[in-house]
């Protein structure tokens, strides 16, 4: 429930907030670093459903293929829950950077499989939009908002974690 | 007993989805239902947000553009009165274009009704060049209509709801305008590049006698999407690699797409 809760949120501060601040015409896509950074803490099941009901709740507010953005976040939300299940990522116990450097590769790599999901939707033409300046604006705001991101991951899945027992 | 348990709730919550999704599609499309719930749940949490992010970004805007705001002001006080100005001096010829226009049987614009709208939500995403509107079916809205602002083409319609529309903008990955310009002898496809990239016109013959600063409009032949003579864009940069039988030109829209709060929906409708 308190990750439900906060997920909305972070939709919400998507939709209302990060929308309207773009760099260099890019948005900085929290619903994407927010499963990862919840993947990241380990809590695969968690990290899963959160991506899911980011992406979903996204992709309802767009004209972009439906699902796509949650299939995107899905991915990253996996691949980061098993990082995070092997203690990759920590944040007490691996070094500070590795945190920020996984979430920055999430941010270079989402770009391009949202790109690359999008053909599987019939849709050829996301390759023309700025694919690369998109790529390196994430991977900048994430690896920026890795840490304190991942903190209120961790701190949410534990009061999850609390709220199920 | 635990796994009954489980399983009886697995079936009650996969009967009372299936129920929801059919209830969903006889009214009116799954995608549009869910986008609605999706849209009531998110609701309350983007007004908070909003309700707590906007003073915020007020003081930060006011702290450090407060005159910038003021010369802005004042120079979009001298721009109306010029535009007033203009708009009356030119009224005997745009009568006269309308006039001439009629007796040709071309559809000018400048005569075609227009429904005002404001834009309520611009696309969230990087990969949608999109904008939201306040009117809809209800105000005679239908897709395919284009729509104007700025001083120019911005874009289509691409849905609609009774009460609000979507408009995919023509610099959407999308989208694809045919225009003409100068004797209006001469064709091309006009593509958006994504948001915030500006349009572009590929594999255009070298026969075409195109130079940066050239202004082009739609060129509503027959079957096109829009009608004739809406001011698209203005060429950039004209771009020939060594060898290639044809160029690229790189256009800049004729109107400001990053600064859209009240557009007019064109009612026209494209031929079936």
């Amino acid at each position: 429930m308190p990750a439900l809760l906060v997920t909305l949120f972070v939709v919400a501060v998507q939709l209302t907030v990060l929308s309207a601040l773009r760099v260099d015409g890019v948005v900085i896509m929290l619903v994407w670093l927010w499963p990862l950074a919840m993947g990241l803490t380990g809590f695969t099941s968690l990290a899963l459903v959160t991506a899911l009901v980011a992406g979903v709740f996204f992709d309802t507010h767009t004209t972009t293929p439906f699902g796509l953005t949650a299939a995107v976040a899905l991915v990253l939300a996996y691949g980061a829950s098993r990082l995070g299940r092997e203690g990759v990522g920590d944040l007490d116990s691996a070094a500070w950077y590795v945190t920020p450097i996984l979430a920055g590769v999430g941010g270079l790599v989402a770009p391009l499989l949202y790109t690359a999901g999008g053909a599987f939707a019939l849709n050829f033409n996301l390759w023309r939009g700025s694919v690369l300046a998109m790529m390196i604006v994430n991977a900048t705001a994430f690896m920026v908002l890795a840490r304190p991101v991942t903190r209120l991951a961790r701190a949410v899945s534990h009061a999850g974690e609390r709220v199920r027992r | 007993m635990a796994t009954d348990r489980s399983k009886r709730r697995a079936w009650t919550l996969g009967v009372v989805a299936a129920a929801i999704l059919t209830v969903l599609a006889l009214t009116g499309g799954v995608l549009t239902g869910l986008r609605s719930s999706a849209n009531l749940i998110v609701t309350p949490f983007n007004w908070t947000v909003n309700e707590i992010a906007r003073p915020i970004g007020h003081v930060f805007a006011g702290a450090l553009n407060y005159s910038d705001v003021v010369a802005q002001n004042q120079k979009l006080r001298y721009q109306l009165g010029q535009a007033e100005l203009k708009a009356n001096e030119n009224w005997p010829l745009e009568r006269q274009l309308q006039e001439l226009s009629t007796e040709l049987n071309v559809p000018y614009v400048g005569g075609l009704p227009m429904v005002a709208a404001q834009v309520t939500t611009v696309s969230p995403t990087n990969f949608a060049a999109t904008v939201d509107i306040s009117k809809g079916r209800d105000d005679g809205v239908l897709v395919g209509m284009p729509v104007v602002a700025n001083g120019g083409l911005i874009g289509s319609v691409i849905a609609t709801t009774p009460r609000g529309a979507t408009v995919r903008l023509i610099s959407d990955v999308n989208s694809a305008v045919g225009v003409t310009f100068g004797d209006g002898k001469s064709s091309l496809v006009v593509t958006g590049r994504g948001v915030n990239n500006g349009l572009v016109a590929t594999s255009v013959p070298l026969s075409t006698a195109i130079t940066p600063g050239t202004k082009l409009a739609t060129n509503g032949l027959e079957g096109a999407l829009y009608p004739p003579g809406l001011p698209v864009a203005k060429v950039e940069k004209v771009s020939l690699t060594p060898g290639a039988a044809t160029y690229n030109l790189t256009l800049r829209p004729t109107a400001d797409l990053r600064h859209l709060l009240y557009l007019d929906v064109v009612l026209w409708e494209p031929p079936a």
